[in-house]
C-alpha cells in the first residue's frame, strides 16, 4: 500500500487521537506518538507532523502504512 | 583486546577494544571514530575526525569487563558517508538535529551531571526535528571507584575535552540506507500501580499513585524499591522507556533521567539473571548492520555483567543512553537498514 496524499482524511485522523490505534514496534513511532499525545500544537500542526515523519520513513514502516486504510 | 584486522565489526567496521598505538594509527590515517576510554587514554591520542567520552565500563563479545588507561573502545564509521564533528552548547542543543544530514544520524556524547546533561534530557524529545533526524548516543561517565572523578567528552578535531558540551558525530548514510534506531529493555512494568507526575524533572517529591497524590519516598520505602534496582517503566506509546533511582533521600528522589507528566510509569518487575534475559530479547532484535550499541551501567552493575557475555552487541557501557531522548537501563543501537 501506498502512502495516501497530504490531503487525504487519515492524516487528520491520526491527528485527532487515532495515531495510538496503530500497532507499532517502531521507537520513533512510538516516541512521536507520545509526543502528538501531549502537544498543544494545533490539529493541523499535528497532522503535518505525522505526514513528514510517515514521508521520511515510510520504507521501514509497511505495518503501520498498512493499518492506515483501517482507520 | 583486538588487533588492527577490523575483527569484531560489522560490514567491515571496526567496533572493539584497541591499543592506543593502534587507535591514534587509525585517526592519523583519517578514519572517522567515537572513542570510550578512561580520561588518561583519550588524553593522549592525536587530533582528528573524532569525538570521545569517558567511561571504563565495555560490553564486549567476550564479555563485561573495566578497562585500563592502555586501551580505548573504538567505533569506526569509515565507508558510510560524510562524517563531520561538532560541539554544542546548553543553549543550542536542538541544533544537534538540526545540523545531521538528511539521511543518516547523529551520535551524541554528553557530561554525565552536566547543564547540558539535564536540559538534553528535559528537552530533546520535544526538537522540531527530533523523530525526523534521529539521535543516538551516551552519557560519559567515570570510574565509580574513583573519588572525586569527572565525566569528560572530546572534540578530536581540536583535540580539546569538555565537562559542559555535547560532542556529536553527524552520520551520513548512503542513498537507500537508513538509520534504524532500537532498543532492548529487559524490564517490563510490574503491574502493581500506575504513576504519574506533576512536573519534568530529575528530581521529584510527590507521585499520583492510582490518582492519590503521595510522598515518593513514601511509597518507594514502603514497597522496598530503595535499593534503585528496578527502575520506573513509562509507558511512550508503546514503548517502554525507563528512569532510574539515583537516591531516595528524606524528601525527595533524584532519578537518573526526568520523568514527564502525562506519561504513565510502573516500577519494572524484577529481572532474576540480566544476561539471560538480554540474551532471550536478542532473539526478536536483530543486530544485522550495527554501526554502534551502549548500555547501561546499572545493568552491568546490578546484572553482574563483568565478565559475562549478553550476546553481539559490544560497546561502552554508560551512565545514560540516548535514543531519540535520554533512557536509562537500556541497550540502544542504531543499524544501517
Amino acid at each position: 500500500m501506498s502512502l495516501p496524499p497530504k490531503t487525504a482524511p487519515v492524516w487528520q485522523k491520526l491527528a485527532n487521537g487515532g495515531l495510538k490505534l496503530l500497532r507499532s514496534s517502531n521507537l520513533g513511532m512510538q516516541m512521536l506518538t507520545q509526543r502528538i499525545e501531549m502537544s498543544k500544537l494545533s490539529p493541523a500542526q499535528k497532522s503535518d507532523e505525522i505526514y513528514a515523519f510517515f514521508v521520511k520513513w515510510e520504507k521501514g514502516l509497511s505495518n503501520e502504512v498498512a493499518q492506515l486504510g483501517r482507520l | 583486546m583486538k588487533s588492527l584486522n577490523l575483527a569484531g565489526s560489522d560490514h567491515g567496521r571496526l567496533n572493539a577494544l584497541l591499543g592506543l598505538d593502534d587507535a591514534a594509527a587509525l585517526i592519523r590515517a583519517g578514519a572517522p571514530l567515537a572513542i570510550a576510554g578512561r580520561a588518561e587514554a583519550l588524553d593522549t591520542l592525536p587530533k582528528g575526525n573524532w569525538i570521545g567520552g569517558t567511561t571504563p565500563y565495555f560490553l564486549t563479545e567476550d564479555g563485561g569487563e573495566v578497562i585500563g588507561a592502555d586501551k580505548v573502545f573504538v567505533s569506526d564509521f569509515s565507508g558510510l558517508g560524510a562524517v563531520r564533528v561538532a560541539t554544542y552548547d546548553e543553549h543550542h542543543l536542538d541544533k544537534i538535529t538540526e545540523d545531521a544530514p538528511e539521511n543518516g544520524f547523529a551520535l551524541a556524547i554528553i557530561p554525565f551531571q552536566s547543564v547540558v546533561h539535564e536540559r538534553f534530557a528535559r528537552e530533546s524529545g520535544s526538537y522540531p526535528l527530533a523523530f525526523l533526524k534521529p539521535t543516538v548516543g551516551w552519557i560519559a561517565g567515570f570510574d565509580l571507584g574513583e573519588a572525586g572523578a569527572c565525566a569528560y567528552v572530546y572534540d578530536g578535531q581540536h583535540a580539546t575535552r569538555h565537562t559542559n558540551r555535547a560532542v556529536v558525530l553527524h552520520v551520513e548514510l548512503p542513498e537507500g540506507v537508513m538509520p534504524g534506531v532500537e532498543i532492548v529493555n529487559i524490564f517490563e512494568a510490574d503491574g502493581v500501580d500506575v504513576l504519574r507526575f506533576e512536573e519534568t524533572g530529575f528530581a521529584q517529591t510527590h507521585v499520583l499513585v492510582n490518582g492519590e497524590r503521595r510522598p515518593f519516598v513514601d511509597y518507594i520505602r514502603e514497597r522496598g524499591l530503595e535499593g534503585g534496582q528496578l527502575p520506573l517503566v513509562g509507558d511512550f506509546g508503546g514503548a517502554r522507556i525507563n528512569a532510574s533511582l539515583r537516591e531516595v533521600g528524606d524528601g525527595s528522589v533524584q532519578l537518573y533521567a526526568p520523568v514527564f507528566p502525562g506519561v504513565d510509569y510502573a516500577f519494572a518487575a524484577p529481572v532474576a539473571d540480566y544476561a539471560a534475559a538480554f540474551h532471550a530479547a536478542f532473539v526478536d532484535h536483530s543486530h544485522d548492520g550495527a554501526v554502534f550499541s551502549c548500555n547501561c551501567i546499572l545493568n552491568f552493575l546490578f546484572g553482574g555483567l563483568e565478565g559475562k557475555s549478553i550476546g553481539g552487541a559490544a560497546g561502552p557501557v554508560t551512565f545514560g543512553e540516548i535514543a531519540y531522548s535520554l533512557v536509562n537501563q537500556t541497550l540502544v543501537q542504531v543499524r544501517a537498514l
